[in-house]
């Protein structure tokens, strides 16, 4: 029988039960609630900024002013906007009247010129929507100056329907693309990836000072006597594994009930897409799964080389910054292909083992790639995970019983080929 | 016919831990394996065990290679001790039982028979880290015998213990012992060594200096100590060749008896030169044995 799943049982119950890692558990179930609120609270904070009401007051220095009819006019179309004319005032007495009645501000109107006098100018939101407000009259009054009617205006101001259809070799004809089912899955697709960069960092640096912990406790050389370096690296990395994807069941499982509650809302929100777990169908879940086990199964292997390096838990850091450079690299990689999934560099991308478990997910969810590429990916990955298991346990099995002075990477070298 | 180590030789880079070094461990002994610090008693054991490979040589056990007889054939307790400090010793125990093979109800009743016999009762449900240095190499001492191993491997098991703990581990080591066991431990205490090993193997710098049964080797040393204690003339032992003042204490002084030197010359002339309190004719320590062995290698 083989040792392999009473390590993976021992590392399991000793970490499940461990602060850090129901902190982790328990913070990103508050995540999770906390997005799916998120709509909401964005749209108040939001309106908390526009302003409801905007009362003006509006001083023409010419008498005769074509812009200042249009500009009143407008307070028939936005709602709170107040516009008083000052006309008779002088420019200090209109001041004194803003600021006296803690107006928004007084616009002047000089032909072409229009200055918004206001005891407020850091206020970006209102200064932008009366820009706007002066423009919209600007236009209606060149408008009504070429003599257009306001169907003619209408007509020049509407947009084109801009529609999209994708061709395919092996269909008869084209298909509509729905943008707003592409936009919610690039949100989808970017979050699932960040989670996928979180896990790779989380758990990578969780097998590499699970390590550490056990040679600078010493329990190693008893552990090493008795299993082969194969097995006890094997045992650590499926123990971790086995309590990521229990972390993953709950936040994922917490996302759906919250989106079963009702709290459709997600992410999404600030994009003005509606875009929520719910709406994310079975084979993404799964091939998410697939990519996520994939990607810590290659990293986890590295990073318990790295582990086996270092005498001490505090120099971990050290030794898997330079891991950290390459997910980091991998999520840059994926973030580009989001723009254009098929482009040579994402094909490229997602065949590489250090980025393909983040770019070919993301190529997946964005775009339909060929099955050929995505298999060519999957394989590449199984391929790695076997060799970089292989040289990390090497390194695994020499490191383990080394202590003192951090090897170099030349040592290391030396020591794989004796 | 037992455990063989032949020709064995380790090196690190450019040192030489082990350098050819063969010695022989019959089957049902207490074997002391001794030898100074970096002397490679440690080197040699990992090697005996498999966590190292060797450059060169062998290691069997009645003729086979010993690696291929897996986890349960051993326990091994190494000098660097270590548990995980966060697990309970209880289930520390049962863990350490699990992968050596024993199933799960075997590693809990055997677990709760060691710690009876240890005297930890008390602390099963504790963390490692809040036992004593002492309680925790008890301990991981159980672990290496909880799965009922053939060959015990112990690197300076007494290191640590007060005396009632080290009378406890010679019983338990002893009793081991007659049931059929194996034993191969090192110590740097050699009166302990003295009192329950039958042979030994001394080695320095990964050579092998004395191996063999300590009654033999004791005997085979050629030559004898003297304990002599007089009221009178000291001086008169200067007269007679090959007697060598080796120690002068408060009660006694102790001379090495030279190959020929007739002890019931010595007597006669002792008595001649005073009143003889005590006269005893004693085997060499195996103290200082090692210190003669070891000097004579530097």
């Amino acid at each position: 029988m083989s040792v392999i799943p009473v390590l993976v049982k021992r590392e399991f119950t000793s970490r499940v039960k461990g602060t850090a890692y129901i902190l982790t558990t328990v913070i990103g179930v508050l995540v999770f609630v906390g997005l799916s609120f998120l709509p909401p609270i964005m749209e108040r904070i939001s309106s908390s900024f526009t302003p409801k009401t905007i009362e003006l007051v509006v001083l023409d220095s010419q008498a005769e002013s074509s812009l200042l009819p249009f500009f009143k006019a407008l307070s028939a179309d936005r709602e709170g906007l107040t516009i008083r004319d000052a006309s008779g005032l002088d420019e200090r007495e209109a001041y004194r009247m803003v600021l006296e009645e803690g107006l928004a501000g007084l616009l002047l109107i000089d032909g072409p010129l229009c200055t918004l006098v206001t005891p407020d100018s850091k206020n970006m939101v209102l200064n932008d929507e009366i820009r706007s407000l002066v423009n919209q009259a600007a236009t209606r009054w060149k408008a009504a100056e070429l003599g257009l009617t306001q169907e003619e205006m209408n007509s020049l101001f509407q947009a084109v329907d801009f529609r999209i259809r994708e061709v395919a070799p092996e269909q008869d004809g084209a298909t509509e693309v729905d943008g707003i089912a592409q936009t919610q899955s690039m949100v989808l697709a970017y979050f699932l990836l960040f989670m996928i960069y979180m896990a790779l960092i989380l758990y990578g640096n969780m097998v590499a000072s699970g390590v550490a912990e056990e040679k600078s406790s010493r329990i190693m050389e008893v552990m090493v006597s008795t299993v082969k370096p194969l097995e006890l690296m094997f045992g650590k990395i499926i123990g971790v594994g086995a309590l990521g994807l229990v972390q993953f069941i709950i936040w994922i499982g917490t996302g759906l009930i919250m989106a079963a509650m009702g709290r459709t809302g997600f992410l999404g929100g600030m994009l003005g897409v509606e875009a929520s777990l719910s709406t994310l169908p079975l084979e993404s879940i799964l091939w998410f799964g697939l990519f996520f086990l994939l990607g810590y199964f290659f990293y986890a292997s590295i990073f318990a080389a790295a582990g086996a390096l270092v005498s001490r838990v505090e120099e971990v850091s050290q030794v898997v910054s330079l891991l950290m450079m390459f997910i980091v690299a991998g999520f840059l990689a994926a973030y580009i292909s989001f723009l254009n999934p098929n482009s040579s560099f994402a094909v490229a991308a997602s065949l590489i083992p250090f980025t393909a478990p983040m770019v070919m997910f993301a190529r997946i969810m964005l775009a339909d790639p060929p099955i050929i590429e995505a298999a060519a990916s999957v394989v590449i990955m199984l391929l790695s995970i076997v060799l970089g298991t292989w040289i990390s346990s090497k390194i695994y099995s020499i490191g383990i019983l080394l202590y003192g002075k951090r090897p170099s990477i030349r040592q290391v070298a030396r020591l794989l080929k004796g | 016919m037992s455990l063989v180590v032949s020709d064995l030789t380790k090196r690190f880079r450019d040192v030489t831990a082990v350098d050819g070094l063969s010695f022989t461990v019959r089957e049902g002994v207490l074997f002391g394996f001794l030898g100074p610090n970096g002397a490679g008693k440690t080197t040699t054991m990992r090697t005996i065990l498999g966590i190292l490979r060797p450059d060169a040589g062998t290691v069997t056990w009645k003729g086979g290679p010993i690696h291929r007889l897996g986890s349960r054939f051993y326990g091994y307790l190494p000098e660097e001790r270590g548990l995980y400090p966060k697990m309970r010793v209880a289930e520390h125990l049962e863990f350490l039982g699990r992968i050596h093979g024993l199933d799960r109800p075997t590693a809990r009743r055997e677990t709760a028979r060691w710690l009876q016999r240890f005297a930890l009762e008390e602390v099963r449900n504790k963390r490692i880290e809040e036992l004593s240095k002492g309680n925790q190499q008890k301990v991981q001492t159980i672990g290496t015998m909880l799965h009922d191993p053939e060959l015990l491997i112990l690197d300076e098991p007494f290191a640590g213990l007060d005396p009632v703990n080290a009378s406890l581990l010679k019983e338990v080591l002893l009793e081991a012992q007659q049931q059929g066991k194996t034993i191969i431990f090192s110590s740097h205490r050699m009166d302990q060594v003295e009192e329950i090993c039958q042979d030994i193997a001394l080695i320095n710098r990964g050579r092998l200096l004395l191996h063999g049964n300590l009654r033999q080797i004791k005997k085979s040393m050629g030559r004898q100590i003297l304990r002599l204690s007089l009221e009178g003339n000291w001086e008169f032992w200067a007269k007679i060749p090959g007697l060598q003042l080796l120690e002068e204490r408060t009660d006694y002084r102790e001379f090495l008896l030279g190959e020929g030197v007739d002890p019931n010359h010595v007597l006669a002339e002792a008595m001649e030169a005073g009143q003889v309190i005590r006269f005893e004719l004693v085997e060499p320590s195996l103290d200082q044995i090692f210190v003669e062995k070891v000097g004579e290698g530097a």
